[in-house]
């Protein structure tokens, strides 16, 4: 069985500050025909540069530092760049992340696969056109004949990464380069593409490279898995193995970290800190795990650890190979033991939205509605979850209890009191009360100010002068309540990293001293080590403080183990309601059952059916 | 989508409507406030203050405002704007006489605009990352800066004065009679036959559209670079590297084609912006144009004139704004219809 | 501050702050450095050319006008007007169109429809038409021009900035400050401003090198500051009449006004530069 791609000791470097920094060293694999191998690692580990490097379209700075990249034999790094134009888009085809930003939006789908096929090689007219509309078939789209008119926007997510599929697939590649590309979609879809690129791969007998940093998506599908830390691959094995017993402490530690395999009441591993930036890897010698590894020895720190082989065709790159196994985690987390009163501190009564639609051209006047007819209440201390996909109304919840939008019907209590309205006194009310949590921390903090500013912002808020050692004070104490060092407090939020961001978000919700929480996907988007610390502080928060939160997300695993109700959103209405548990266990209604199916099982001896289920 | 094409363009014809009346109240309002006696001034000035009552009551001018509003509303759209106190011709006659050399100034300008502006964009855009790119930004800052009342005098005083190599005075040499069959003089010319007219006209027209045309060639250039500066950001263009296609393929087939929507949009309110710069180069060069009838009648407070020539000004205007709007339309597949 | 730093590095903004301080100089310092009264009428010396010229007076450095006023007095007092004119008329400008385009932005709704529909109408009006009527309504003097640059400008800084108020008001961190229980207005003075501000400082640079041009147009063609007053337009226009005579008192006016104009653009787009996408980014690793 020959490899098609043959990866010998594959180093990336940058230029930053002119000197060369190394991004990924030491990287070797071989890939046989037909097969799929799984690259997985957090971000910044270097997985996406894999991509680019076998590619030869680095970004600017970045060059191949060293060794080989065999395809077919012949190396891509020393090849010319005519000849390794040509085998893109014919031999070695690419799956991007984003699939509506990764067409032309000015072009139509025919256009655009027309143009690919023909530096495909694809002789006539007619010929492109059949094998577009056979491509776009195989791809399981309806009606391809009229897809070939239509231009990206008027496609969704999934269509789009299914036409892009077929684009990749269409001039029968050896090799197919696929990165990340379920992370952009929704959960339902997700399943479903993977299942498409699977039953490609299979059809085609391509080989495989697949991008993503969920590992448990990866042993489901890839025969074989590289896991990737700081630029390196750490362990390297066959797809179910790496996942069900890991080798090395990152791997070990990462799935402690993901709260799928968290069962019961059993804690997240926290990793602390984080993944080294690329001028502190370069500094260091020994093993780069060495300074969160909890195995950690003197040695580790002096000797740089290669892949030795754990079992036959499994291997680890790590000095203590024997106490992997070792690391656990408690079996009861901290703070999850905090019983919610019985009394309701917010209910939702009847609660909808509706907005009048863009009717284009025409002065039609046609409504949307956003959110129909929702009921539900959150008691003191009590973590409730609000579940449901792109569309289905989560996040205009949201916004209608903070207040951002009006309601078109409905009630908003809160202990009691209406706080529905544009009046002063349900605005008052309603910020008194709850505080929201922002999705994207980038646009959350107001980059020009500081720190410490952002924290106590709640504090320059009312007519009260609040003295400067006050602010100081309330700050130190906001920040290392959140876990962050006080020397923070003046830098500005383009210095922090992500996970750094949200706390700071969270921070300054506390310092509104707000009784309820509604946060909008705080976690999603983030490395699972940095979304077991979120989690984990969100615990100990609530034990220490008193909060109830609304958690809206689209991940269930995270619900599973955050929020002791669940309420599922389709379409604007909740379709079911309940204890976390009891809903989990048992999914009454038909859309919660797909959400549920759709998540890859914890345990890697059941299997995964809606993965093997038809189209 | 020929429908919703005339759709929009029935729609956008009707919002300009109170935008044009109001448009006709301003200039209305402004030109009321002048301390200027109209009846006084259309009379010779050997009128004795009861002809110039008498005067006053036949112009209207004793009634309210906003009657007096209408019954100018009502002139202005039947093309009466009055006579010319200065000229003693017809305010209306002399606008219609004078807007064909504008319009033909303009669109011979803005061919070298268009021409200068996607040219030297491109240019700019293909020196980015050389040493050149510096050079290229500053230069076109610096251009921009020049108004085209300053490139007209840069030009004439080069080229007409000091080279002595071009004509910078009117249409034609005085020798010459102009034919006038549809005012526009290089077509004129043609349909009579005369090619040393043709070429003449040529020359005493490239100096006025020269100047205009550099004028806003810099603006067109930034905005075709900068466009496809921002096109060459988005995430399809690395894909279609990824799947294989050449440089030269992915600047032709795709990055000028995004690029090109916004320049256009640009382009076309720099018509706009041109049409209305004609008014001074006209000026610089006694160019026979609505520019030139203007200026002479605000420095004689002329208003008929004012009035008529405002109002055209801002009708072509609001024109070429409707033109551009559908334009832009047609374009850009997210608009049209699903 | 590291703001002002970056400025000061930026080759644009040194230029363009040198360009704009020799005109600035000249307008501060007039008096001082003009050899002659700009208004000064020599019948016996009219039309001569620069004193190093055949035929040139060392009285008149640059020569006279058909006036016989000296040329170099009345660019350096030129310098003055053109000066006033774009200082007072971009800040008179600048707040009208930047009230107007927060109030617009912010509150959305009817008051952005209505500030919306005024400024369209108002830009249906070619600028330059509508500041020669203007003038025709208002009359000559230098007030009357500032007053008509005002009223013709605002509509641009209020378009622009309106845009730039919207794209802030999108940001979460702006609904973050209401719900912390920020007022309106603490809302806006504190979190929007602050973040248009780099824009509104730039185009405020811009809108000077507009100013000194229209003030030059008016001037040109008789409805300026008035024939009391020097002014480079005005310098223009005579020295076109005599053109063959004048070839220097066509030069140096626009010479001057190329500088100022010049230096206003190249500090606003350096400006721009530095001051607003570095502004987020430079403090990043």
């Amino acid at each position: 069985m020959t490899d098609i791609l043959s990866v010998r000791d594959l180093g990336v470097s940058a230029m930053i500050g002119g000197t060369p920094v190394p991004v990924i060293r030491g990287l070797s694999f071989d890939l046989p025909v037909g097969k799929i191998l799984g690259l997985v690692g957090e971000s910044g580990a270097g997985k996406s540069m894999v991509g680019r490097a076998i590619a030869q379209l680095l970004p600017p700075g970045f060059a191949i530092s060293s060794g080989a990249c065999l395809f077919e034999g012949a190396d891509l790094v020393r090849m010319a760049a005519e000849a390794r134009r040509a085998l893109l888009g014919r031999e070695i085809a690419f799956i991007p992340q984003s699939p509506q930003t990764a067409l032309n939006p000015l072009l139509t789908v025919g256009q655009q696969f027309d143009e690919q096929l023909r530096h495909a090689g694809a002789a006539s007219r007619r010929e492109r056109r059949e094998r577009a509309l056979a491509m776009l078939a195989a791809v399981h789209l309806s009606d391809p004949e009229q897809l070939l008119r239509k231009y990206p926007h008027q496609l969704s997510g999934g269509m789009c990464q299914r036409v892009l599929i077929a684009m990749a697939f269409s001039s029968n590649p050896r090799l197919v380069v696929a990165d990340e590309p379920t992370t952009a979609l929704d959960v339902t879809i997700q399943v479903r593409i993977l299942h498409l690129i699977a039953e490609m791969q299979q059809r085609f007998q391509t080989a495989l490279i697949f991008i993503t940093h969920d590992l448990r998506l990866a042993s489901r599908i890839c025969d074989e898995i590289m896991v990737m830390y700081a630029g390196s691959p750490v362990e390297i094995g066959p797809g179910r193995d790496v996942f069900s017993a890991p080798a090395h402490p990152y791997t070990r530690c990462l799935e402690l970290a993901d709260p799928a395999t968290a069962h019961g009441q059993r804690a997240l591993f926290l990793l602390p800190e984080q993944m080294p930036g690329l001028l502190a890897l370069a500094r260091m010698s020994g093993c780069h795990f060495a300074p969160r590894c909890p195995n950690v020895a003197d040695a580790c720190r002096n000797t740089r650890p290669v892949l030795t082989s754990v079992r036959e065709g499994h291997s680890a790159a790590c000095l203590r190979l024997s106490a992997t196994s070792d690391i656990t985690t408690a079996e009861v987390r901290a703070g999850s033991a905090v019983v919610s009163s019985e009394k309701p501190l917010l209910r939702v009564e009847g609660l909808s939205k509706r907005y009048a639609a863009m009717g284009g051209m025409f002065l039609g006047r046609s409504e949307v509605t956003a959110v129909r007819n929702v009921d539900f209440s959150i008691a003191e201390n009590e973590f409730v979850a609000l579940v449901g996909e792109s569309g289905s109304g989560k996040s205009t919840i949201a916004k209608l209890l903070v207040g951002l939008e009006q309601p078109s019907s409905g009630r908003i209590v809160i202990d009691g009191r209406d706080a529905a309205g544009p009046s002063r006194q349900a605005h008052a009310l309603r910020i008194a009360t709850m505080q929201m949590i922002f999705q994207d921390p980038q646009s959350a903090l107001n980059p020009r100010r500081r720190i410490a500013s952002i924290v106590t912002q709640a504090m320059e808020a009312g007519s009260r002068h609040v003295s400067a050692e006050d602010r100081v004070q309330r700050t130190r104490e906001l920040l290392v309540e959140v876990g962050m060092s006080p020397e923070l407090a003046t830098r500005y939020p383009p210095q922090l990293s992500g996970g750094q961001r949200q706390r700071v978000n969270i921070a300054r919700a506390l310092g509104a001293r707000a009784r309820l929480l509604i946060a909008d996907e705080i976690v999603s988007g983030l490395d699972v080590s940095v979304q077991a610390q979120l989690l984990n502080l969100l615990f100990r928060l609530r034990a220490e403080l008193g909060f109830a939160m609304l958690f809206i997300s689209h991940d269930l695993s995270v619900v599973r183990y955050l929020c002791g109700r669940v309420l599922t959103m389709y379409r604007g209405e909740i379709v079911e309601q309940g204890k976390t548990v009891e809903v989990f266990a048992n999914p009454q209604h038909p859309y919660t059952r797909t959400l549920l199916a759709a998540v890859p099982p914890a345990d890697a001896a059941v299997a995964w059916t809606a993965l093997d289920a038809a189209p | 989508m020929v429908a919703t094409l005339l759709q929009l363009l029935a729609r956008r014809l009707v919002v300009s409507i109170p935008i044009l009346l109001l448009v006709c109240a301003l200039l209305f309002a402004i030109l009321r406030v002048l301390p200027v006696d109209i009846a006084a001034m259309s009379m010779p000035p050997t009128a004795t203050i009861a002809e110039i009552e008498a005067k006053r009551r036949e112009m209207g001018l004793d009634q309210p405002l906003p009657q007096q509003f209408l019954i100018w509303l009502e002139d202005a759209a039947h093309g009466r704007f009055g006579r010319s106190i200065q000229l003693r011709r017809d305010a209306g006659s002399l606008v219609a006489d004078t807007l064909p050399a504008t319009i033909e100034l303009a669109v011979a300008a803005m061919v070298i605009a268009t021409v200068l502006g996607l040219g030297g964009g491109l240019l700019l855009f293909h020196v980015r990352g050389t040493k050149l790119e510096i050079v290229g930004e500053v230069a076109s800052t610096v251009l921009l800066s020049i108004p085209e009342f300053l490139w007209a005098l840069f030009l004439l005083f080069i080229f007409g004065v000091a080279l002595h190599l071009l004509p910078f005075t009117g249409r034609l040499p005085p020798e010459f009679v102009r034919p006038n069959v549809t005012g526009f003089l290089l077509l004129d010319t043609f349909l009579v036959w005369r090619p040393d007219m043709f070429w003449a006209a040529v020359k005493h027209m490239i100096l006025p559209a020269c100047a205009l045309g550099l004028a806003f060639s810099p603006a067109i250039m930034r905005v075709l670079r900068s466009s496809l500066l921002d096109v060459y950001q988005e995430d399809f263009i690395a894909q279609l590297r990824l799947r294989g296609l050449s440089e030269g393929r992915i600047l032709i087939g795709h990055a000028l084609k995004n690029a090109i929507l916004p320049t256009l949009t640009l382009m076309g309110v720099q018509f706009g912006f041109l049409f209305s710069g004609t008014l001074l180069v006209e000026v610089i060069y006694s160019y026979p144009g609505m520019g030139n009838l203007m200026v002479d009648a605000v420095r004689n407070a002329d208003l008929p004139i004012i009035q008529a020539v405002g109002l055209t000004y801002c009708i072509v205007v609001l024109l070429i704004t409707i033109v551009v709007d559908c334009l832009y339309l047609v374009l850009n597949p997210k608009l049209r219809a699903r | 501050m590291g703001t002002l730093n970056r400025c000061l590095r930026s080759g644009r903004v040194m230029v363009g702050l040198g360009m704009i301080l020799i005109v600035l100089v000249c307008a501060l310092f007039a008096p001082f450095l003009a050899p002659s009264d700009p208004n000064e009428q020599d019948l016996l010396s009219i039309l001569l050319p620069p004193a190093w010229m055949a035929g040139g007076d060392s009285a008149f450095p640059l020569g006279t006008d058909s006036l016989g006023r000296d040329e170099l007095s009345r660019l350096i007092y030129g310098a003055r007007t053109a000066m006033t004119v774009a200082v007072v008329a971009s800040l008179g400008a600048m707040a009208i169109g930047s009230i107007l385009a927060h109030l617009a932005g912010y509150f959305g709704g009817v008051v952005d429809w209505i500030i919306g529909r005024v400024v369209d109408v108002w830009m249906s009006f070619p600028p330059v038409i509508l500041s020669l009527i203007l003038m025709v309504g208002l009359g000559t003097g230098l007030d009357k021009v500032i007053l008509a640059i005002i009223l013709v400008d605002w509509t641009r800084f209020c378009r622009v900035l309106r845009s730039e108020v919207l794209v802030v008001r999108q940001r979460d961190y702006v609904a973050a400050a209401r719900l912390i229980g920020f007022s309106h207005w603490r809302t806006i003075t504190r979190e929007v401003f602050p973040a248009t501000l780099p824009l509104l400082i730039t185009l405020v640079s811009l809108e000077m090198g507009i100013a000194v041009v229209v003030e030059a147009i008016l001037s040109f063609v008789g409805l300026g500051v008035g024939a009391n007053q020097p002014a480079w337009g005005q310098m223009i226009a005579d020295a076109r009449q005599h053109i063959y005579d004048s070839a220097g008192g066509l030069f140096f006016p626009i010479l001057a006004i190329f500088l100022a104009v010049t230096g206003f653009n190249l500090l606003g787009d350096g400006l721009r530069r530095t001051l607003d996408v570095r502004l987020i980014n430079a403090r990043e690793q």
